[in-house]
């Protein structure tokens, strides 16, 4: 057994594999910690944090992600130049009209481990303002994930019979 | 009785002090900078380097703990069950399975390890069935019991 033979353990498969996740009306902190378990490969049973087991991740739509409450608003996102005075803070709608694919990123790097690996996971991570991809990508996409939250539909994409079999508390 | 100190030490050449600071050197030599040439430095690195190593012996037992854990959630996600709920379970048929054992048999037997998740999942079932009753209530009460059947 693994554990206790002294043999040689090969266990990598030196592939990786490459998830999309469709990043539309999806809040941003869900997205993150997916691709954050993937890009660490916490979601391989031969996980070991040195043995660098992770894989891609494609995050598409990023433009379209949804955050809750007046997130947009009210969370900040802060950085300093290192100069004096050069303390920064934008809101989440600025940083997200300034660069789509920021605040994304940002999640995903809060939430992977603090250490030297950081960086080469976040190499792993391709995030996409719309839905085209470049072709050499594409070829190499091997899973989509589900979204972790239902896309809300808009009324006018609600069929005539589903609106009339919602139950109504009134007649107008 | 065979005595080697004493031919020991007729053998040996130079003074105590140099085997004492050979003893100390002996376990620095591969430490980095001056300490691992200069005896007065090296003492204390060593002497850090040995609390370190007393408190790693137990550390490395939780971290293997950990390491587990983590390798046995990855396996039980991949069969749609949270980590705690397999290991509940388990504990609940008394399969009498270590960690250690687990993530052994998540990595090297697959399908034993699907077999182990199955189990749960079956515990698990009979558990919420159990929970649920046979759907009546006391008479007098009415709960989400009665709607949930």
């Amino acid at each position: 057994m693994s554990s206790f033979s002294r043999s040689a353990q090969q266990w990598a498969t030196f592939a990786r594999s490459w998830f999309l996740i469709d990043a539309r009306m999806q809040p941003p902190g869900k997205i993150a910690s997916m691709c954050s378990v993937r890009l660490q490969g916490k979601h391989k049973p031969i996980y070991h944090a040195l043995s660098d087991c992770g894989d891609h991740v494609v995050v598409i739509n990023s433009k379209q992600i949804a955050f809750s409450g007046n997130k947009w608003e009210q969370k900040v996102y802060s950085s300093h130049t290192g100069y004096p005075g050069g303390f920064k803070q934008v809101t989440a709608a600025q940083l997200h009209h300034k660069d789509p694919k920021a605040i994304v990123r940002l999640a995903v790097y809060g939430m992977l481990p603090k250490n030297l690996h950081r960086r080469t996971m976040m190499q792993r991570l391709h995030i996409f303002p719309d839905d085209e991809l470049p072709e050499d990508i594409r070829a190499n996409l091997t899973e989509e994930l589900p979204q972790p939250r239902e896309v809300p539909r808009k009324l006018s994409e609600y069929t005539q019979e589903e609106i009339d079999a919602f139950p109504w508390l009134w007649t107008p | 009785m065979v005595f080697l100190t004493l031919s020991c030490w007729i053998r040996s050449r130079g003074p105590d002090r140099y085997w004492k600071v050979q003893e100390i050197l002996k376990h620095a030599r591969h430490f980095r900078g001056r300490k691992n040439r200069c005896y007065s430095l090296a003492v204390r690195a060593v002497r850090r380097a040995f609390v370190y190593a007393t408190k790693a012996r137990k550390q490395k037992k939780r971290n293997m703990r950990t390491l587990w854990i983590t390798r046995i959630a990855a396996a039980s996600r991949e069969h749609g069950m949270k980590y705690p709920v397999l290991m509940h379970n388990l504990t609940k048929t008394s399969v009498q399975l270590n960690r250690r054992v687990i993530s052994d048999l998540a990595i090297t037997e697959p399908r034993s390890f699907l077999s182990l998740a199955k189990l749960a999942q079956a515990r698990q079932q009979e558990g919420f069935t159990a929970a649920l009753g046979d759907g009546k209530e006391p008479p007098g009460v009415f709960s989400r019991v009665v709607l949930l059947q």
